[in-house]
This record gives structure tokens, C-alpha cells and sequence, in this order.
């Protein structure tokens, strides 16, 4: 039997976009509230499950090309490389540096490399989530 | 496109009630976050992301100051001239173009271009009657015409 699934659709066009925004707050949150780069990038994969949900597999697939596999290398990469460009000014490995900044527009920000860090951990979390929920998806 | 800026806008208060703020910077950076998940998320909808479709608009408008500066100097020249050699006279530019206000846009442009004004335009709004000043190269005017301004429209309306 084939469902309309169209209730379920439209409000997913439109939630989505409002729990990504979420996980970017939390993301950003991080350092001073709870949140950080672990729920953040979870609460993105379940945004992408919630589509997962609403669509099927294909079309997904059609609407973000991403391999999960490679997201989830680049951000390993990022990690490693936040902790290897510590090496870079002569300090320990994953030596974290801050500067409080002042960006145009955004006024007094202060810039820290953990968030870089935190980066790789949100696309990590992303990448292993989706593959193991595609994998799983996709196995008849 | 009207979708994707509401959507846009939404998801920039919404930002702001997450983050408690109410000043214009965390709507800002609100918006450029939901700029770029919608951007991420552009196949998700039917007509394309919505910024390329600004910046044609933006190009659209340069377009209309550019023209609208060369053909004031046009004019200025034709004046200028002790001799009065022009060969004034209508001709038919076919379009391709569809909505209403494409068509409008077309007209006032042409009407903007050196020596050229729209008259009128025939009942199935296929075909736009324009005046040149100097017919001697009317073929050379449906070229150019057809290359900048409804390349530029049709830019903006895809």
C-alpha cells in the first residue's frame, strides 16, 4: 500500500532547517553553555535521519552528495590538524591558542583554535552516524 | 526564491530567540547560517538557490546604468552633429521572453538603449515594434538586444 506521506514531508521541509540551525547553536554554545561539537553534529545527523524519515535513501542521496565516509576523513584531518599546527609554534602537541578579535560587524569575538577542533568532532560525528544509518538503510 | 528568503528570515529570528539576542548582529549571523544550510540543502528545492538569482538581478542592474549612460551619450552626439544624417524607422524584434513583467522589463531597457524606443508590443506579447533612430543596422540592434538584455532577464528568471 503506498502512503501520503505529504504531511509528513512538508513539515519536514521546514523543521529541518529549524533543528540544523539548533545544532549550530549548540555547536557554538560549546565552550561556555552545554553543547559543543558531539551533540551538536548528532542533532545535524538526526535532522538528516528526520529526511531519511520523510523521503527515501535516493532522494537523499540526490539532495546532499556527500560520501560520509570522506566527510567523516576531512574531519579527523581537521583534528589532527589542529593538533599538529600547535607543533608549527613550537609548542606541544594540541597546544590550544585564543585572541579576542575585532571582526568587522561581529565586534569583540574571541577567536579560539578549539573550535577548529571541535570542527573535525562535528563532522566526525556526522560522517559515522550517516554511514552507519545509510549502511544499515541500504541492505536489504 | 520568496520560499527560500522567508525561510531565510525565519530561520534568522529563530537564531535570535535561541541565542536571546535581539540586536541586529545576531540576526545577521543568523541569516548567514541559515544561508548556508539552505545553501547545503539547495537541490531540497524546486527553483534554484536563491543568491545566484540576487546577483543576476544586481548584474541586470549595472546592465540598466551602463545602458542608460551610453545612451545618453548616443543621443548627446546625434545633437551634437551639424549634419542630420539619421534614417529613423520601425522594426519588429521577435522575443522569446514569457511573463508580463519580463516583457515590461525588456521594453523600458530597450527604451533605455542608444536610439532605440519601444512603441508597441502586438497582442501574444511575441513581438515588441521599436523605433530606431538610425535604421541603417537594424539586424545588428535585434543582435545586440537579444544577447545583453534578454540574456540578462532570462538570467534572472530560470
Amino acid at each position: 500500500m503506498k502512503i501520503n506521506d505529504v504531511i509528513l514531508q512538508t513539515a519536514t521541509k521546514l523543521v529541518l532547517f529549524v533543528i540544523i540551525l539548533f545544532s549550530i547553536h549548540l555547536f557554538f554554545a560549546g565552550h561556555y553553555y552545554p553543547g559543543g561539537g558531539f551533540i551538536g553534529g548528532l542533532m545535524t545527523a538526526a535532522a538528516i535521519v528526520l529526511l531519511l524519515l520523510a523521503f527515501d535513501l535516493k532522494t537523499v542521496a540526490k539532495i546532499l552528495p556527500f560520501d560520509f565516509k570522506k566527510v567523516t576523513a576531512i574531519g579527523l584531518l581537521f583534528a589532527v590538524g589542529t593538533g599538529a599546527g600547535a607543533l608549527l609554534f613550537d609548542a606541544p602537541f594540541l597546544t590550544h591558542a585564543f585572541t579576542d578579535a575585532y571582526l568587522p560587524l561581529l565586534g569583540k569575538t574571541s577567536l579560539h583554535t578549539a573550535v577548529l577542533f571541535d570542527i573535525g568532532v562535528y563532522l566526525v560525528v556526522i560522517g559515522v552516524t550517516l554511514t552507519i544509518i545509510q549502511t544499515i538503510g541500504e541492505s536489504e | 526564491m520568496a520560499f527560500q528568503i522567508l525561510l531565510n528570515i525565519v530561520l534568522a529570528f529563530v537564531y535570535m530567540f535561541l541565542k536571546v539576542s535581539a540586536s541586529p548582529v545576531t540576526f545577521l549571523v543568523g541569516y548567514f547560517f541559515g544561508l548556508l544550510v539552505i545553501f547545503i540543502f539547495r537541490r531540497f528545492f524546486q527553483s534554484r538557490f536563491y543568491l545566484l538569482r540576487i546577483v543576476a538581478v544586481i548584474n541586470l542592474f549595472f546592465l540598466f546604468i551602463k545602458e542608460l549612460i551610453l545612451s545618453n551619450i548616443a543621443v548627446l552626439r546625434v545633437i551634437l552633429k551639424p549634419k542630420l544624417d539619421i534614417r529613423p524607422g520601425i522594426f519588429a524584434l521577435p522575443t522569446e521572453l514569457k511573463e508580463d513583467w519580463e516583457i515590461t522589463v525588456l521594453a523600458n531597457l530597450i527604451t533605455l538603449t542608444p536610439g532605440t524606443l519601444v512603441i508597441d508590443v502586438s497582442d501574444d506579447n511575441k513581438i515588441l515594434y521599436v523605433h530606431a533612430m538610425d535604421l541603417a543596422d537594424a539586424e545588428e540592434a535585434i543582435n545586440s538586444i537579444k544577447q545583453t538584455f534578454e540574456k540578462a532577464i532570462m538570467e534572472v528568471s530560470k
